[in-house]
């Protein structure tokens, strides 16, 4: 019967179909039927936190939001694909060619979400959702994201993070949307803080919703940091400074640790952490106060009068200066036919290598300086760390200048004695960073040990304890005689105690010791403030050093009346304000 | 009228019987794994209810001499047609198409119950006197009679149910002994009609047959369902994937899988293992369709066995085939297995008449 023959002979056909799709072909489909349920969620592993060193954490993490765009689930017709795109556009003000970029840069069967923007407000997040349904392919995630005390607390020190850059993209140790260190610590811990990010691979519906996790690997947290920062010492530093462009360094001479790191102006470091736009990229950029400049390591300032210390100290131990040495210094000291001026016109009178100090007489140290000659004094500024590169565990630092001998007559090099008299004060070509000062200061409250500075104590991770720690390092030794310690340490003494340059630093009931700068610059008329960078480097208690202080100020005068009440400022804090103290004098 | 007696139960064809148990069983259990929408795991529960329902009508229609109702096939026929038309009035439009009517609590569609209105009419046709032997007087007057109902399917529009009447004709026409000449020029007057159906035709079904002819013309859109459904069934592979496993149907990526899809389900559950016992089940449904149909002494008796089963094997293989990819998408559900109250009651009552056919084949 034919129509019988025809339905079973369909019916061979189904089931020669059916073996084809099923049994020939199956495993194909199965990989369909797995792909067509399967999402990848990644989930972004915490950067680790930095902590300060009584356990404070000086940056921590918070929950943003992320929009990303899934590429395979977005439309495969362009036009389509297009729409949803703009309408993310005009929803949320991206700009349109920005979407279709970071789509186009990912091959278009990727099931890993491409993060677009971060930092989404509330209010756009409600927006994606509310559109969920005409936005295929468009998710927010849940990253965490960076969180400062405030906007720009420490930004030198601890550094922005921000996606990786195309530059790291091709050095192939980053995925596209990474979050890496870009300056600070951030950058130099990046390999510890980052940790590696989890993800889930989850079973979603037809309308894209999870149905249950298949698979989960956790993230795993960057670890732990902990740094030699006393947070509080920080702020009050940072307060101090305020509205002045110029460094502060705290470091406990005894170890070496930063206590302190100050540059200003700082940027603001939240803002570079999200999205920032070009503009304001720029703006900040552009800023002629260079509030990305790190003065701290980065600035190179003569040192002015606290170079006076490596002067002394050079010619008390090569015996061409004797603290009972004497000069008449009349405001003035003519070398040939160059007049050199003392900073205090009508001069100084008579003085002793100590009243030379505590007053800063510059007139008795260009003739000291010719004594000790250009060459011994360039050897100890050297051996007192100045000139080269303190090793400290941030990057980009900026090792100074310490002169060399000029190639003079019948190719014999030389200083010249003008050039001596100048380097005597603290001036002409030398240049030196606030972190050097810091660490030349320290050496003369310990006696000598040049410590590499210390910023972080150790990087632990939970699970597995301290993974790497800096027990410290001493790079160098000053060696002077217990003779010409006592005598520089008693000129710093009188300096802040005896109506010296430095009494705007004195602190009743505290032995506060130091040495004031005044650093002429190069002229530079712009500048309404002054031409003089103010310095001012101490030590206290005197008798037995518990800390150093730096205080930079970029032409801020002279440097008894602009840093040295903010070094007491500081001092004051970590001495007489309870809290810290605890924990930091027991230490 | 109802009552049966002995000599009429003797000759109840069990196999056909078993068979369609079967398939009203693996129904049940496929539609009870699937969460559909708003009816929940109730739509299992429901399609049982209906096939009680049905197997009643089974009964009832058992009972019955089919020549009885072949003689009144004019009166059905008209009821039938008169429920095609009242779907324009009083339908209700599920998705965009009008198929259904409400009936208190329950909603019947028209078009399945014209389907046997329709083999019953066309056997009236080529078995009256004025029109034997059957030639073209049959055909003059098959024409309006076929036209019409076709028409008005169309309209709803169902063109899968339309498309279905013209094979079942084709058998019956066949069935009644009409000379193959006459056939081939009716296939060429078919054939010659088909650009005007082309222009006929709704956007959407077009695109259905274009899909069908290049399924990758629009993944996500037209050919979502076919790619869908051949990814149900191909991951199914040998042994099928359990109820558990089988993601595409327990996660929704198959669409209309509780109804036209259902054997994609089937399919993804029970591999290609399951397939086999399923088709085997129909296989048995038509073999002892065409069996009765053969064996009836008379040609009232063998048309409307003849008509009955090319309806139903029609119906899955267009079904089956579309659902594989072998043929384009028209909503054709699969008898006895898709969920839908009056494709159930109709499968079944078209079986109630093989039965009369079998039980009445000595008399």
């Amino acid at each position: 019967m034919a129509v019988f023959a025809v339905v079973v002979g369909a019916l061979f056909a189904i089931v020669g179909q059916l073996w084809y799709l099923q049994v020939l072909e199956g495993g194909r489909f199965l990989d369909a039927s797995d792909k067509n349920r399967i999402r990848v969620r990644p989930i972004a592993a915490p950067r680790g936190i930095l902590f300060d060193r009584h356990g404070r954490p000086l940056v921590d993490n918070r929950p943003a939001f992320t929009l990303s765009l899934i590429p395979r689930e977005l439309d495969r017709e362009r036009e389509r694909r297009d729409a949803v795109l703009g309408r993310v556009a005009a929803l949320l003000d991206i700009p349109f060619r920005e979407l279709v970029d970071a789509v186009e840069r990912v091959p278009p069967e990727s099931l890993m979400p491409v993060r677009v923007r971060r930092g989404l407000s509330l209010s756009d997040v409600a927006k994606v959702e509310e559109w969920k349904l005409e936005l295929p392919g468009v998710i927010v995630e849940v990253e965490p994201q960076r969180a400062y005390p405030s906007s720009r607390f420490a930004a030198h020190l601890l550094g922005y993070v921000r996606e990786a850059s195309d530059d790291q993209l091709k050095q192939g140790r980053y995925r596209r949307g990474d979050m890496v260190g870009q300056s600070g610590l951030e950058r130099v811990l990046d390999e510890h803080l980052r940790g590696r990010d989890g993800g889930e691979r989850i079973e979603v519906d037809a309308l894209g919703r999870s149905i249950r996790v298949m698979q989960a690997a956790e993230p795993n947290p960057g670890a732990q940091v902990v740094t030699t920062i006393d947070r509080r010492v920080q702020e009050t530093a940072e307060r101090a400074m305020e509205g002045k462009a110029g460094a502060v360094v705290v470091m406990d001479p005894r170890s070496g640790d930063v206590l302190a790191l100050v540059s200003t102006p700082a940027y603001e470091i939240d803002r570079f952490t999200g999205t920032i736009d070009r503009a304001a990229w720029l703006r900040v950029v552009q800023d002629p106060d260079r509030p990305l400049l790190n003065r701290v390591i980065q600035g190179q300032y003569p040192p002015g009068s606290v170079f006076k210390v490596v002067v002394t100290a050079a010619g008390l131990q090569e015996g061409s200066l004797a603290p009972m040495d004497r000069v008449h210094c009349g405001g003035a000291f003519t070398l040939g036919d160059h007049t050199f001026h003392d900073w205090k016109k009508e001069g100084h009178g008579t003085v002793d290598l100590h009243r030379a100090i505590v007053h800063s007489c510059d007139v008795f140290f260009y003739q000291a300086g010719l004594k000790v000659g250009g060459t011994t004094i360039a050897r100890y500024a050297q051996a007192f760390g100045l000139g080269r590169a303190t090793g400290i565990d941030l990057s980009g630092e900026k090792i100074g200048l310490i002169p060399e001998p000029r190639a003079g007559r019948r190719g014999r090099r030389a200083f010249l004695a003008g050039d001596v008299a100048n380097m005597a004060i603290g001036q002409g070509a030398l240049l030196v960073t606030p972190l050097q000062v810091a660490r030349a200061m320290a050496a003369v409250a310990n006696g000598g040990v040049l410590w590499k500075p210390r910023l972080v104590q150790r990087v632990e991770r939970p699970e597995r304890g301290v993974i790497w720690s800096d027990p410290g390092r001493v790079m160098g030794h000053v060696e002077l005689s217990p003779m010409v310690w006592a005598v520089l340490r008693q000129g710093l003494w009188g300096v802040v105690n005896e109506g010296g340059t430095g009494t705007a630093a004195r602190i009743p009931g505290l032995d506060v010791a130091g040495k004031t700068g005044t650093a002429q610059t190069v002229a530079n008329s712009k500048s309404e403030k002054g031409q003089d960078h103010a310095w001012f480097a101490a030590y206290a208690p005197a008798p037995n050093p518990e800390v150093v202080v730096v205080v930079f100020v970029e032409r801020g005068g002279h440097g008894g009346a602009a840093a040295a009440p903010i070094a007491r400022q500081i001092l004051n804090a970590i001495f007489f304000e309870k809290v810290a103290m605890a924990g930091f004098t027991g230490s | 009228m109802i009552g049966i007696d002995r000599r009429l139960l003797q000759n109840v064809d069990w196999p056909l019987l078993l068979a369609t148990a079967g398939l009203v069983a693996m129904s049940a259990t496929t539609l009870s794994t699937l969460n559909v929408g708003r009816a929940g795991g109730g739509v299992a529960l429901r399609q049982l209810g209906w096939a009680a329902l049905g197997v009643l009508a089974l009964l009832v229609v058992a009972s019955l001499d089919y020549r009885k109702l072949v003689r009144a096939a004019p009166a059905f026929y008209l009821l039938g047609l008169g429920g095609l038309a009242a779907v324009f009035a009083l339908g209700r439009s599920v998705s965009g198409a009008r198929r259904w009517i409400a009936l208190g609590p329950l909603t019947v569609q028209p078009s399945e119950l014209f389907k046997l209105c329709f083999v019953l009419m066309a056997v009236w046709i080529l078995t009256s006197r004025w029109a034997q032997p059957p030639g073209g007087s049959a055909i003059v007057m098959m024409l309006p009679v076929a036209a019409v109902p076709f028409v008005l399917v169309v309209k709803q529009p169902d063109l899968g149910t339309a498309l279905l009447l013209v094979p079942v004709l084709l058998a019956l026409l066949v069935g009644a002994g009409i000379r193959l000449k006459l056939l081939g020029a009716l296939a060429a007057a078919g054939l010659g009609t088909l650009p005007a159906a082309w222009m006929v035709l709704k956007d959407y079904q077009r695109e259905r047959i274009l899909v069908y002819l290049d399924p990758v013309r629009d993944p996500l859109g037209s050919a979502y369902n076919v790619i869908q459904a051949k990814i149900a069934i191909g991951s199914g592979q040998l042994l099928g994937k359990g109820v558990a496993g089988a993601t595409q149907s327990r996660l929704a990526f198959l669409p209309e899988r509780h109804t036209d899809f259902i054997f994609a389900v089937f399919a993804e559950t029970w591999g290609f293992v399951g397939c086999l016992v399923l088709l085997t089940c129909y296989g048995l449904l038509f073999v002892r369709g065409f069996d009765i149909a053969a064996s009836s002494r008379e040609p009232v008796g063998r048309l409307v066995a003849l008509g009955v089963t090319g309806l139903i094997a029609f119906q899955v293989l267009i079904n089956v085939g579309m659902v594989t990819g072998l043929l384009p998408v028209v909503g054709i559900p699969l008898p006895l297995m898709s969920y839908g109250g009056s494709s159930m009651l109709v499968s079944l009552m078209g079986l109630g008449l093989l039965l009369s056919v079998r039980m009445r084949q000595f008399q």
